[in-house]
């Protein structure tokens, strides 16, 4: 009986593994170019996403306005007939577009998509994270976030009760008045005077900084009805937002075959932006179908194959989640002819020995920096792996509320004692740049030079500065104090080495810990640590993308640190008319007024719009420096580890991929980006 | 329970255990697992105290540093002495395997006689909990536990024994179970209850020193499971911060065709792989020796 | 004063409600916990007609769930209520008591589920660049999570109930869990049978040839080769058989999905854990069968010892060894994460453990009930396979 059960069994086993494993294998041939993409893509609509491995299969599928030159990584033409008309001010951009350019599904592409597209990154129920990258073009930030502002003026606080609501119980429970530390308080805790920072209003100004005295009533009153005022001002701009954005103002379809755009201010490098692939086409005919209640149907799932319509070189034609993408070549692409590749596999493989096997056994021809960093090493000498310069900064956030943080002086100790050189040369090993500041040096050849700074390698100085305020020797420091990384062997060497400088250089006790991703980012933002690791990779190649990131509350900077002079620079570098009106109240902080008043009294008197624009690109630059200036000669909120270095293996058959730029003229740059468009691509064997 | 045991059911207590020992006697590879284990467990314990070993002092200079007469088991990635490491490391899978044995033991132990002394529906409703807990993925349970306390516990391996440990009772809590069912309705459990004995005390002085042959087995098994679950834990990086387990999953990225630095996966795989093996060698061993069963 | 069982029943259900409020957990949570924990203990006081009828009506529901979404709504009710009926006059009571427990048990999985996500730190909807309070409401609202853990559990079921529509992934844009677990489950299943098949040949033979001379060098080096299974973590066999048979010989693939070749490797790491548990099972087993009389008595009628071995032995090693086939399978297809990892194959393991890490509710739910179905109908199979082989049992299922 246990013999026939067995056999019963093995046949039921047997039948049942072959009609499984049958179901769930498709045998596919090789394709043309195989690569290791990483982890499983979250998303593949360019206006979601977020990630490099997105992008780079994003970069594929659709073709924005202009696209990257392969070589130069310069903005060249693509769905643009040629490069953009720029105006005298060079605040208006006209695009004319091929009209040879067509979608998958054979319609033209027409510069009524592109506005219908931009004007959806923006949409303030799509959420999109990357809609901030368009907040240079008119009307396109207030229609992203004043609509919501405004609601949350006029509704929302914690508990759903109005903040006029809120408000009016604060008064009522303070009849003579609110004491500054209350107010500061109340505050923090409604989200809604976050979005206020940076408001034109003196009277919201100057009642949000109060920290001093108490408000009396009548001030409170004053307050009151300039929020009243300004929620009302925010939503009437909203409104008239929503009805002009993308449509006649801000950017918008003369016709079929041009677009027009217009900015808040000069913008170096908008087509830089235009490029990136936010700003990339989405198929209105596919996204933009509404049902009855005005819904659209397809939103969150258009990029799948079975609907996706697209205008790039290259088509979706398969994706098995966890295995991989299939693009196949487009046959409606306009430049079909020069698209060489004819299928491309993009492996969604996370384990990075896994990946490194797979190239080594020819399974993939491209492996973009996925493998065991402790090999490095090893892999470093072998002539298909190549390394290059990255527009990036890895580094430690402090949280500046939590003591002792909150102390720059502590601050500063622990920039000084880690040895950053020892760090790059016997932990990272592939030639990083030490870092003792926030944006990366190759960004000097875009006109920008960094101010001095106070960091250096000084374990004397660090101990000394340590004491002063009132750790001597480390003593009486915080036993709890921990290093937050998110989880990856390559942060977990980095923060361990850290950790072990700051006890032998400061004598304090700090932990290595970490957490997974999801939970580091929940932690973070609520400010629930003390340093934690973070790195930042520019979205273009301008110092505002590493700049921006500080203003107070910005979404980005999680460290609860904020300066309203710093916050007033970056304003004005994307901007300087702003300071033409006003600057003397901002220069007066400055470490060098004197250089930015002449740059603005040139940029003031310049005759020609030529002259004016340099002496804006100047102050610009000015004001940058001056900014980071203030990072890192008084505050600290963060702890610049090094710049990164981007690397990986190439397959030797692979063409037209650029580690090493070539900027014509025998002159060659880092591939600062990391970007190796797979529209270029070709394999010879 | 230890004092219970002691005290209760002399002679019975003693035939049993000393017929235990003849036969573990017997079983080569059971001793042979025993002694290894004390002496992996004595070389992590007293080593790195006796010698100041320092698992924690970085020299990224000195990294990937073959085993010599210096370094006798190399460095890791940033230079760390690899024998402190291994030997420290080998402290926490230890205390991690036996405090999370131990509190599933408590916990089944307890939930598990209860539910075999009282029977009929008690039983029945208990063993469905039971069932329903088995029934959520437990490597799931473990990631949620650790998740919740990553923050407080800061690779602290507290955390892990909690969550092993709670996924770990459901087996002892069945065979404590089972094993208490089929003795309750035994003489002495019957002649205890006409003395007049309460539950409790007939559970705890006269059924546990009885079953708890089977309890020391099972929990013997236990110990090498929860470190391979730690081991799992820290590959997912939800470890602690420094035991076989993680030392085990960095390296693992040596293993490609790119040579390189052998030692740092060989060696605590080797660690572990003795501990484990005695443990499981000691645990069939003590298994043949006590569990009625398999008993001659 | 001695209580009854189902006054200590309640007794303790008010202890647990107690402590769940004393640890802080908001009472709705803990009434929810204890309703559960109540419905699940219930039917051990049902009598056998009660169990009929309430198993039967259980039964019914439960399939009218599933047959209105082919059928007609007149149909499906119809044909639900005839299998009820049937179900009510001729299925045993044992097994319509399970079916009583097995629904409220479904019901609490979700719920106790739910309840440790939204305990965890961190939420589906972080993102790098914190986004203000407004954009994640409007998510929540738009996927149907909102902040409080009851509410969503009520969003799902009622999803579950009304469309079996187990939701979207709340991390893959694009995708529903549908989407996601649907391939992945039968490249489990192969992954997952192949390993059992090899686990169990492997297993019994050394356990069976350990068990007919307990103590030799036959015992030694046959459990010294299993134990090898658990001494080690998966992903060091998996990476070490990876370095032997993929990059040094080259005879099989180092990682992907497709052929038969895939197939090997990531197989035998899966199956070498559980091939010892199956030799130690199997080793008791074969001992414990071998000291019985009626082997004596075979022995003395002359049977060969390679009859006695494939009669009797065999029989003895395998039924411990069918017990634990029913976690072993569950276990052996959903936690193949470090295999799935290792060797590069899109199973339902990635789910297991990247749901819960990236706080996919939708999706750790998923897997939660897929892990629970899974446990019930392997035990179930394991049952009757168990009164199949040993007549004692029968009589009870």
């Amino acid at each position: 009986m246990v013999r026939n059960l067995l056999g019963i069994l093995a046949v039921f086993a047997a039948a049942l593994l072959l009609v499984a494993f049958t179901f769930s294998a498709t045998v596919e041939e090789r394709a043309a170019f195989t690569y290791v993409s990483g982890s499983e893509p979250k998303s593949l609509d360019p206006h979601i996403m977020t990630g490099q491995l997105e992008g780079r299969i994003a970069d594929a599928l659709f073709e924005g306005l202009v696209v990257r030159d392969p070589r130069s990584l310069r903005p060249v033409p693509g769905v643009a007939r040629e490069m953009p008309e720029i105006s005298e001010d060079l605040k208006t951009y006209t695009f004319r577009l091929r009209p040879e350019a067509r979608w998958t599904d054979g319609s033209p592409v027409t510069a009524h998509d592109f506005a219908w597209s931009w004007r959806r990154l923006q949409r303030p129920d799509l959420g999109a994270e990357y809609a901030y990258i368009h907040h240079m073009i008119e009307w396109a930030e207030v229609y992203n976030t004043y609509g919501v502002q405004a609601d949350a003026i006029e509704t929302a606080s914690e508990d759903d009760t109005s903040i006029f609501e809120a408000l009016e119980e604060l008064r009522e429970a303070h009849p003579g008045g609110v004491e500054a530390a209350a107010w500061q308080s109340f505050l923090a805790e409604a989200e809604v005077f976050q979005s206020l920072k940076g408001v034109g209003d003196p009277v919201l100004v100057e009642g949000l900084a109060r920290s001093e005295g108490s408000l009396s009533q009548s001030e409170l009153e004053r307050f009151q009805s300039a929020l009243r005022t300004e929620g009302r001002r925010r939503r009437a701009l909203f409104e008239r937002a929503e009805a002009h954005y993308g449509i006649d103002e801000g950017m918008w379809a003369e016709d079929d075959h041009t677009l027009v755009v217009q900015l808040v201010a000069p913008c170096p490098y908008f087509l830089d932006v235009v490029a990136f692939y936010s700003s990339h086409p989405v198929p209105r005919q596919v996204v933009g179908v509404q049902d009855e209640e005005g819904l659209y149907v397809n939103e969150q799932d258009w990029f799948l194959p079975d609907k996706i319509v697209a205008n790039g070189p290259y088509r979706l034609q398969r994706w098995r989640v966890n295995d991989r993408i299939r693009l196949v070549r487009s046959p409606t692409y306009w430049d079909a002819a020069n698209t060489k590749l004819d299928t491309i596999d993009a492996l969604s493989i996370e384990n990075q020995t896994t990946a490194l096997n797979l190239y080594l056994t020819d399974a993939a021809d491209w492996l973009p920096g996925n493998y065991p960093t402790d090999l490095v090493d090893q892999l470093e000498g072998r002539p298909d792996f190549y390394d290059t310069r990255g527009l990036g900064v890895y580094y430690y956030r402090f949280n500046t509320t939590r003591p002792p943080f909150d102390d720059p002086r502590v601050r500063l100790a622990f920039c000084m004692a880690i040895d950053r050189q020892l760090i790059v040369d016997d932990v990272m090993r592939l030639g990083q740049i030490p870092a003792f500041h926030l944006v990366p040096p190759d960004l000097a050849d875009y006109g920008y030079q960094r101010p001095e700074g106070r960091i250096r390698f000084d374990p004397e100085a660090a101990r000394r500065l340590l004491a002063e305020a009132g750790f001597p020797e480390g003593r009486g420091f915080p036993k709890d104090v921990g290093i937050l990384f998110n989880t990856s062997e390559s942060h977990k060497k980095v923060a361990e080495v850290v950790a072990d400088h700051l006890r032998r250089n400061l004598g304090v006790e700090v932990t290595a810990y970490n957490q997974e991703w999801q939970a580091y980012q929940a932690t973070t933002q609520k400010l629930d640590y003390w340093l934690a690791r973070a790195g930042w990779i520019g979205d273009y190649v301008d110092p505002n993308t590493f700049m921006d990131m500080w203003v107070t509350n910005g979404g980005n900077n999680q460290t609860g640190w904020g300066d309203p002079v710093y916050d007033r620079l970056v304003r004005s570098a994307a901007n300087i008319d702003l300071l033409v009106e006003e600057s003397e109240s901002l220069f007066a902080r400055l470490k060098e007024p004197e250089q930015a008043r002449t740059l603005l009294a040139a940029y003031r008197d310049a005759t020609t719009d030529a002259d004016r624009a340099a002496a804006g690109a100047a102050l610009r630059m000015h004001c940058f420096r001056e900014g980071e200036a203030i990072l890192f000669q008084d505050a600290f909120p963060i702890m610049p580890v090094y710049y990164y270095v981007w690397s990986g293996l190439v397959k030797p058959h692979v063409r037209g991929f650029y580690a090493r730029l070539d900027l014509g003229g025998g002159t060659e740059g880092a591939n600062l980006q990391d970007i190796h468009p797979l529209r270029a691509l070709w394999v010879e064997k | 329970m230890a004092r219970a045991a002691a005290t209760l059911a002399p002679e019975k207590g003693t035939s049993l255990w000393a017929d235990a020992w003849r036969r573990l006697k017997r079983n080569r590879l059971a001793l042979g697992g025993a002694v290894l284990l004390g002496l992996v467990a004595v070389v992590c314990f007293v080593v790195p105290v006796v010698l100041g070993l320092d698992s924690e002092t970085t020299d990224p200079a000195n990294s990937f540093h073959p085993p010599d007469a210096h370094y006798p088991f190399g460095t890791d990635n940033v230079g760390r002495d690899y024998l402190a490491r291994v030997l420290v490391g080998g402290q926490t899978s230890l205390l991690i395997g036996v405090a999370a044995t131990l509190a599933s033991v408590l916990i089944g132990v307890f939930y598990g006689s209860l539910a075999g002394y009282y029977g009929g529906k008690v039983d029945e409703v208990m063993m469905r909990i039971v069932d329903f807990l088995y029934a959520i993925p437990y490597m799931f349970l473990v990631i949620l536990i650790t998740l919740q306390f990553s923050k407080e516990a800061r690779g602290n391996p507290l955390p892990i024994f909690f969550a092993l440990g709670m996924v770990q009772w459901l087996t002892m809590a069945r065979i404590v179970r089972g094993e208490v069912l089929t003795l309750k309705n035994r003489e002495f459990v019957l002649a205890a209850r006409t003395v007049g004995a309460g539950d409790l005390r007939i559970i705890f002085r006269h059924i546990l020193p009885n079953i708890l042959g089977v309890v020391v087995v099972y929990a013997t098994l236990t110990v090498p499971a929860v470190i391979i679950l730690e081991s799992f834990l820290s590959f997912l990086g939800l470890g602690v911060k420094l035991s076989w387990g993680v030392l085990v999953s960095e390296g693992v990225g040596v293993v490609n065709p790119i040579e390189s630095h052998a030692w740092l996966l060989l060696l605590p795989s080797l660690f572990l792989a003795l501990t484990l093996f005695s443990l499981n060698f000691l645990g069939d061993g003590l298994r043949d020796a006590l569990d009625p069963r398999t008993r001659r | 004063m001695r209580l009854s069982s189902f006054q200590g029943l309640l007794l303790t259900l008010a202890a647990i409600g107690g402590v769940f409020l004393l640890v802080g957990m908001p009472p709705i949570q803990a009434g929810f916990i204890v309703l559960g924990l109540a419905l699940l203990a219930l039917p051990a006081w049902f009598s056998a007609p009660v169990v009929r009828v309430v198993g039967g009506a259980l039964l019914a529901a439960v399939l009218y769930l599933f047959l209105r979404l082919p059928l007609p709504p007149a149909l499906a009710i119809v044909l639900a209520a005839a299998v009820g009926f049937a179900a009510w006059c001729y299925v045993p009571p044992r097994i319509l008591r399970r079916v009583c427990v097995l629904v409220p048990s479904m019901v609490l999985l979700v719920y106790v589920t739910s309840l440790l996500m939204y305990s965890a730190p961190g939420s589906p909807f972080a993102q790098e660049k914190a986004a203000s309070d407004q954009v994640i409401a409007a998510k929540r609202a738009a996927w149907g999570v909102p902040e409080s853990p009851t509410e969503f559990f009520k969003i799902y079921m009622t999803r579950v109930l009304e469309d079996f529509d187990f939701g979207p992934s709340l991390t893959v844009q694009g995708r529903s869990v549908m989407d996601l677990l649907g391939p992945a489950f039968p490249v489990s299943m192969s992954l997952g049978l192949t390993a059992l098949v090899l686990a169990c040949a492997i297993g019994l033979t050394l356990g069976i040839r350990a068990g007919l001379r307990p103590n030799s060098f036959a015992d030694y080096s046959s459990m010294g080769l299993a134990v090898i299974g658990i001494s080690l973590p998966n992903f060091v066999i998996g990476a070490l058989l990876l370095m032997v048979f993929a990059l040094s010989l080259g005879w099989l693939p180092v990682a992907g999905w497709g052929t038969y070749s895939h197939l090997l490797l990531p197989a035998l790491t899966l199956a070498l854990p559980y091939a010892a548990y199956i030799a130690r099972l199997s080793r008791a087993g074969t001992i414990e069968v071998m000291q019985q009389d009626f082997i004596r008595t075979a022995r003395a009628k002359g049977l060969s010892e390679r009859e006695i071995v494939f009669k009797h032995a065999l029989k003895g090693a395998i039924l411990p060894v069918v017990s634990f086939l029913g976690p072993a399978a569950a276990g052996i297809m959903t936690g193949s994460f470090v295999v799935e990892t290792l060797f590069g194959i899109p199973g339902m393991g990635h789910w297991f453990v990247k749901g819960a890490i990236n706080r996919d509710y939708s999706v750790v739910l998923g897997t939660a009930i897929i892990y629970f179905s899974i446990v019930i109908a392997f035990n179930l199979l394991v049952d009757m396979a168990y009164a199949w082989l040993d007549p004692r049992v029968r009589e009870d299922l």
